[in-house]
């Protein structure tokens, strides 16, 4: 794909990826994995001219050529000074991106068929304002932030819409060009950094109200009159009615009552219940419920071949339920092909 | 992988900035190009700023190829040429302007800031005044912000001429070093068309009226700083020994392999360092008798002129030693005496009657030479720069009719009379004086100071100098030609050099342009050797350049590295006790356990003894210390912090 935008001939493409592969591997090896924050210092700063550069360089050289071929000290004087100001923008630009701390690197979980983004956060711990500094993700696009001193930014690196499964986001480039533009400094920041992409959630079956849940008797549960259970706390995502406001007025922690619902009420997503064909089509069948159930407020259980996640409600509880719907199969050809 | 992105658009922003540094490389040449040249320039560059700034209402292609194929043909009908400099730069400009109408990228914007670039090498090329070098460190500056803000788009127009400012001048230091040290072989890769090369200063005949058109060039001609103080007395700045005459014009001698007249030097010498400007011509200057030649390549021929063997094509610069007085230590030879004393077969008859007669009269050759002066003395004659012309027998016309002329008349005359007497003579051309600048402590003498007067051959004094103008005019020895010819120049130049305060001001502009010229725009291989010698290199050759330069270069890397670890040093200006634990840290990740920021000392050396079981303990143990000494109730004692150093010196992280 590289080798085409470029219009370069293919075995020129080829090698160029080769060589760009071959390097990726040595970086890695060299750098090893990148515990965040990490604060890029001097070992692991790459600089190079960029295109722009080349053609200053090449504009030098011939001021070179003019200036001794006609003896004009004037035109050496201003060569000289254009040279010497080219390698203090090389330091200028190295040292822009010296010492900025990579801070977090995110990728929230996507649907299918949905744009995806990375979300790198970088921090400026100087006293020194640093301009436009570039996050760029393999083959993606670069996007820019100036960091003002002692701040930090957040970038967001937009990804391709992906199939269902385990993106591994294997590195990111942190660069800058800033000032000038004639160099290039850059870093790869390694981390273990996956996406994860949830089936789409598609499909018009009617949710099972009933499933084979007999078993799952002890749930925690929101809606409902139910039989007390007792007290818990609170947890993101619990409805405000549940809070046992009284005990929080007593200056206990903000604590939650727990009622136990009604066997009728569970539902329960089983894979091998789902009255499609195609394994796709029944994760996003299956997707779909968890979003519609998980926004009714309702608890739910799912099911698949090899596990079964007992039925809860809430957002962990819905990511676990996703995340295992796109690690379905995981490793297989779906989640490679992604 | 930036290849693959589209290169981003052009900015109404970066337009603006590519329009300043295309305007300024305009200003620079704005005199210099054809007028509807720059008309044209400046009409495009204001159409796209005010009327276009959008980039709509622009010529389509074909409209921009056929404007561009015109402009070309119109430079190619007025130059002759799309090859020299000033054809060349027009056609640079013109081009830059059109192809300010189809910015459509950032790259465009940015060929347009090289174009900038290169109009100013061009006029680097072109003028090397020192007025002009500020308005060239100006370009250079709105170049660089050009490009600094082109490249950042969130950076405001006056941080990015700071960024420049700042950018530069830390790249002066080195950019001077690379300038000082950088070896400049002399000669050119290829020639340099010197078609129209106008000869400037003496030429090597004298015909009457040619010295004096000089009189109105004020340019400079040389400068010489005395080691030693400053002769007193007029100085004779010694240039073509003129000996051939045929009735009309005086031309320098074709024997040129005659001995040279053996002279015995008198007095203690004068030595001086002479910087003379480019003449295109052969001969260098020495005041009054050189002793000897100051160069390779440069002949100390036998009429005590210096010939070099190439014509001054940059600066030449050489120590003189002269004499003031000499004496001859042998007779005149034979070939000498008949080149000197020849004169036409014919022509000129009253001259040769007159010369008779003062012969006749005088007893001797000094009564002779003494005659003749007194003849001009009395004669009624004028010294004028514009007398009226002179005829065929042009002596005559001038000893007899219009008693009016210049030095070169005079001289001319004189010699005439000594040869018509039977006395060896010659015309000497070159500059007399020079105006003293107390400020650059040098002598500047300027194309206006050229002079001729005589020689004659006295015996048992040898050559002695003989110079008619000043029994005409003797002010002319004291002064410049300037205040005995009212008329020579403009009432505002009259009131330039003759205000004591302006003239004061002006020396020291001479001064500055002197240095400047000196030290920048004739800086040359000898120059960079000279400096070599004064930084203690004996015998400087282009390799001792080659390794000053490398120095140089080096030295700053240095200095950049002795910059950053400074910094960093300063980052880690911590106690002992942190810089052992800092160096524990390094040490463990060297060996692939890094610390993360947020674990203390006792979790990190957990998560070493789960990554290195082999280093548990050790680590454990050091951690543990650590810890105590840092957070425990009593300070650290030194022997301890110590103790703690060295247990860290001594862990080995090498998988057994």
């Amino acid at each position: 794909m590289a080798a085409g935008a470029l219009g370069l001939p293919q075995p020129l493409g080829a090698l160029r990826q080769r060589v760009r592969a071959r390097m990726a591997r040595w970086v890695r090896e060299r750098q090893g994995e990148d515990q965040l924050p990490a604060r890029l210092e001097r070992r692991r700063l790459y600089i190079l001219p960029t295109r722009g550069g080349v053609a200053f360089g090449t504009l030098l050289l011939v001021m070179l050529l003019a200036g001794l071929n006609y003896a004009n000290s004037l035109a050496l004087l201003l060569t000289f000074l254009l040279a010497a100001f080219v390698l203090v923008v090389m330091q200028q630009c190295h040292r822009n991106l010296l010492g900025v701390s990579v801070v977090a690197l995110e990728a929230p979980a996507v649907f299918a068929q949905r744009p995806a983004t990375l979300l790198v956060r970088l921090g400026n711990p100087d006293a020194r304002a640093r301009l436009a500094l570039e996050a760029q993700l393999e083959g993606g696009e670069r996007v820019r932030a100036d960091l003002a001193a002692a701040a930090s930014a957040q970038l967001a690196l937009s990804l391709p819409p992906q199939r269902r499964g385990v993106v591994p986001l294997e590195r990111v480039r942190i660069s800058t060009a800033h000032p000038y533009a004639l160099f290039r400094a850059w870093t790869w920041v390694h981390a273990p950094l996956e996406l994860i992409v949830y089936p789409a959630p598609l499909g018009a079956l009617p949710m099972p109200l009933h499933g084979a849940a007999r078993g799952a008797a002890r749930l925690r549960a929101g809606a409902g009159v139910d039989e007390w259970l007792g007290l818990r706390p609170f947890r993101d995502g619990d409805s405000p009615r549940q809070v046992d406001w009284k005990a929080y007025a007593r200056e206990a922690p903000l604590l939650v009552k727990e009622y136990q619902a009604a066997a009728a009420d569970l539902r329960v997503f089983d894979f091998a219940r789902v009255a499609l064909a195609g394994t796709e089509a029944r994760l996003s069948q299956l997707a779909r419920w968890v979003v519609d159930a998980e926004a009714g407020g309702e608890p739910y259980s799912l099911v698949l071949p090899q596990v079964t996640v007992p039925a809860d409600r809430g957002p962990q509880h819905r990511h676990r339920c996703l995340a295992l719907l796109a690690r379905f199969e995981a490793g297989g050809a779906t989640a490679r092909s992604a | 992988m930036s290849g693959l992105a589209a290169p981003p658009p052009a900015t109404q922003r970066g337009t603006a900035w590519a329009c300043v540094a295309l305007g300024g490389g305009l200003l620079l040449h704005v005199d210099r190009v054809p007028v509807w040249a720059s008309l044209t320039c400046a009409a495009l560059i204001a159409w796209r700023l005010l009327i276009a700034p959008r980039g709509r209402w622009l010529p389509g292609r074909v409209a921009r190829a056929v404007l561009a194929l015109g402009m070309a043909a119109v430079v190619l009908a007025r130059f002759h040429t799309l090859n020299g400099l000033a054809a060349g730069t027009t056609l640079l400009i013109l081009m830059a302007a059109l192809k300010l109408l189809e910015t459509r990228t950032l790259r465009d914007e940015l060929v347009l800031t090289g174009a900038g670039l290169f109009l100013l090498l061009a006029a680097c090329l072109d003028r090397q005044g020192l007025p002009r070098a500020p308005l060239y460190a100006l370009q250079a500056w709105a170049c660089c912000a050009a490009v600094a803000a082109l490249a950042t788009p969130t950076l405001p127009a006056r941080a990015a001429l700071a960024l420049a400012a700042r950018s530069l001048l830390l790249a002066a230091p080195l950019g001077l070093a690379l300038f000082l040290f950088f070896p400049r072989l002399p000669g050119s890769f290829w020639a340099i068309p010197r078609g129209n090369v106008a000869l400037t200063g003496l030429s090597e005949s004298m015909t009457p009226g040619n010295i004096s058109q000089l009189v109105a060039d004020y340019s400079v001609a040389m400068r010489v700083q005395f080691e030693g103080p400053r002769p007193a007395g007029p100085l004779y700045w010694r240039g073509p020994v003129l000996h051939g005459f045929d009735g009309r014009t005086w031309r320098r001698s074709d024997s040129a392999f005659q001995a040279r007249t053996a002279l015995q030097f008198l007095g203690a010498p004068v030595r001086y360092r002479v910087a003379l400007e480019p003449t295109h011509r052969r001969y260098w200057f020495a005041l009054d008798t050189p002793a000897q030649s100051p160069a390779a390549r440069v002949f100390l021929t036998y009429d005590y002129q210096l010939l070099s063997a190439d014509p001054v094509n940059e600066t030449a610069r050489y120590q003189g030693v002269s004499y003031l007085q000499t004496r001859a230590a042998a007779a005149l030879g034979t070939l000498s005496r008949r080149e000197d004393t020849a004169l036409p077969a014919a022509g000129n008859p009253r001259t040769r009657a007159l010369a008779q007669a003062l012969r006749e009269q005088a007893g001797s050759d000094a009564a002779l030479v003494e005659a003749a002066l007194d003849y001009l003395r009395r004669g009624g004659f004028v010294y004028s720069l514009e007398p009226q012309p002179l005829g065929p027998d042009a002596v005559d016309d001038f000893l007899f009719r219009t008693h009016e002329g210049f030095c070169e008349h005079y001289a001319a005359a004189f010699v005439t009379l000594m040869r018509a007497a039977q006395l060896p003579a010659h015309v000497v051309t070159g500059y007399l004086g020079g105006e003293w600048n107390p400020i650059g402590e040098f002598l500047e003498v300027r194309q206006a100071d050229a002079h001729a007067w005589a020689e004659v051959w006295l015996e048992g004094r040898g050559w002695t100098r003989i110079d008619p103008t000043a029994v005409v005019a003797p002010e002319r020895l004291r002064r410049g030609v300037l205040e005995l010819l009212p008329n020579a120049f403009s009432a505002s130049e009259r009131l330039l050099y003759q205000s004591a305060w302006l003239s004061g001001l002006l020396q020291r502009w001479e001064a500055a342009s002197a240095w400047w010229s000196d030290h920048v725009v004739k800086f040359n291989y000898d120059s960079q050797l000279e400096l070599l010698q004064r930084l203690g290199v004996r015998t400087p050759d282009a390799r001792d350049l080659g390794w000053a330069f490398t120095a140089a270069l080096l030295g700053w890397l240095g200095l950049v590295a002795w910059h950053f670890n400074r910094r960093i040093r300063q980052a880690a200006r911590l106690d002992p006790l942190a810089r052992a634990y800092l160096r524990l840290c390094r040490k463990l990740a060297r060996a692939g356990a890094t610390r993360p920021a947020h674990l203390g000392p006792l979790d990190y050396a957990q998560q070493v003894g789960r990554q290195r079981p082999d280093l548990a303990a050790a680590v454990q143990a050091l951690c543990q210390q650590y810890a105590r000494l840092r957070y425990g109730a009593a300070a650290p004692a030194r022997a301890q912090v110590e103790e703690f150093a060295r247990a860290v010196g001594r862990l080995r992280t090498a998988r057994a």
